[in-house]
């Protein structure tokens, strides 16, 4: 599956607005603000249709997964947008991160507990919030919001030290650098460490490759396109995170040239002063 | 006080909604700290053991309760088992420190829950060691979710 799905579930009393962008996103949050109610709205709707009193509109089918039996379940479940609510242990399992990563479907999960097997971004971690009464009628709106967002950005000019995720060809260029696309199991630790620390501070692209192809270097109208909307040219059956298909598309696309890019190993004419200074400046604007 | 265990605990009460569903009381619901816990996160007003009223429910069940309320109800009436309490959210933080002032808890918790910024006193079972605030708290629980 690729692209964007607007979806609203409603009721008398409640309805939810809300788009899901990627194979994986994870809702988390306050008690009380509708995680498990908007799933049993979205799973009563699954049962019975129009027939539940819920209307529900989406260009997929959403559908609900839980229980022991989940991998049954979900071998009859295509094509389609996956709630899973909290207290369905498997999601932390090995075999589900191997299972899913075979499958066409969206999967938008409901946890606290970082799931550190699956790579979704800090982009795809959100609350919802109760945005008040929705028109005339006496119905919540709830809505969703990003959980983590750039607050209080101050322009560090010259990093005393960097610490990088990365341990490949982006970790060669900066020794610098986390990348956003799979980072999300390890946010609310990183948020929780630098709370009360100054003169900190987080840079969280997509990927090093995404920095690379963001940079302008390759002067590709193809890629330009690609970054303007990535998710509606990222199969999340051929590629289970962006970075792997940043990756597999920056390969491609300097394969046979003098930039030519493996993983491994930073090829050095990523180090040429014209080009790292293109690659560094998209930090100043992303 | 109040001992937390961070991380996967075998044995503790994993989906503590349904464990909720089977084991309550009408009494667990109409206890005066529940109804303030009730108030105060789901904002909803206790009417009678079973019923409740949600300003966005309408009239409901105890079992419609938020899941972070009910496992609050939960840690306050069965103090011998421990309930994975990362079904609760930050704003249940303070309630599982009011409950822990009124008697001994151990709870379950497999994510970084923010105490807040005042001074408490939590036992992290892990390491055997008592730490004050979230600046201690974070470095050594960090270690384990």
């Amino acid at each position: 599956m690729r692209g964007t799905y607007r979806i609203i579930v409603q009721n008398k009393r409640i309805r939810y607005d809300f788009a899901i962008r990627r194979n994986l996103t994870v809702i988390q949050g306050n008690s009380a603000t509708g995680k498990t109610t908007l799933i049993d709205m979205i799973r009563e709707h699954y049962e019975n249709g129009p027939a539940s009193g819920v209307g529900l509109r989406s260009d997929k089918e959403c559908t609900v997964l839980s229980g022991r039996n989940w991998e049954a379940d979900l071998s009859a479940m295509q094509d389609s947008i996956v709630f899973i609510d909290e207290g369905n242990g498997f999601v932390f399992s090995d075999r589900f991160a191997a299972v899913i990563q075979d499958t066409d479907n969206y999967y938008v999960i409901v946890t606290r507990e970082a799931i550190p097997s699956l790579p979704y971004s800090i982009e795809e971690i959100y609350g919802i919030r109760d945005s008040g009464k929705y028109g005339t009628l006496k119905q919540t709106y709830n809505e969703f919001f990003h959980l983590y967002q750039a607050e209080g950005y101050q322009k560090i000019d010259t990093p005393k030290r960097i610490i990088t995720e990365d341990s490949n060809a982006g970790h060669q260029f900066f020794k610098a650098i986390a990348d956003g696309a799979a980072f999300g199991a390890e946010m609310e630790k990183m948020t929780r460490l630098l709370a009360g620390h100054g003169g900190l501070a987080l840079y969280l692209p997509e990927s090093f490759e995404w920095l690379l192809l963001r940079s302008g270097i390759l002067e590709d109208d193809e890629v330009k396109k690609i970054l303007a909307a990535p998710g509606a040219y990222i199969d999340s059956q051929e590629y289970f995170s962006w970075e792997r298909f940043f990756t597999a598309l920056l390969i491609k696309k300097t394969d046979k040239s003098y930039l030519k890019y493996t993983k491994r190993t930073l090829n050095a004419a990523y180090l040429n002063e014209k080009i790292r200074d293109k690659i560094i400046a998209v930090i100043g604007r992303t | 006080m109040l001992d937390i265990f961070y991380g996967k605990m075998p044995g503790a009460v994993f989906n503590t909604s349904v464990y909720f569903k089977n084991v309550y009381e009408d009494s667990w619901i109409t206890d005066p700290f529940s109804k303030e816990m009730i108030l105060d996160v789901d904002r909803s007003v206790v009417l009678g053991g079973g019923v409740i009223d949600s300003p966005v429910l309408g009239k409901i069940g105890p079992n419609s309760l938020s899941g972070g309320v009910k496992t609050l109800i939960l840690i306050k009436n069965e103090p011998q088992t421990i309930f994975n309490a990362s079904t609760c959210g930050d704003d249940c933080a303070k309630w599982i420190l009011k409950i822990a002032e009124l008697q001994d808890v151990t709870i379950n918790l497999r994510h970084l829950m923010d105490f807040g910024n005042g001074r408490f006193n939590i036992h992290i079972l892990n390491t055997d060691q008592i730490v004050h605030s979230m600046k201690e708290l974070v470095p050594i629980a960090g270690l384990y979710v």
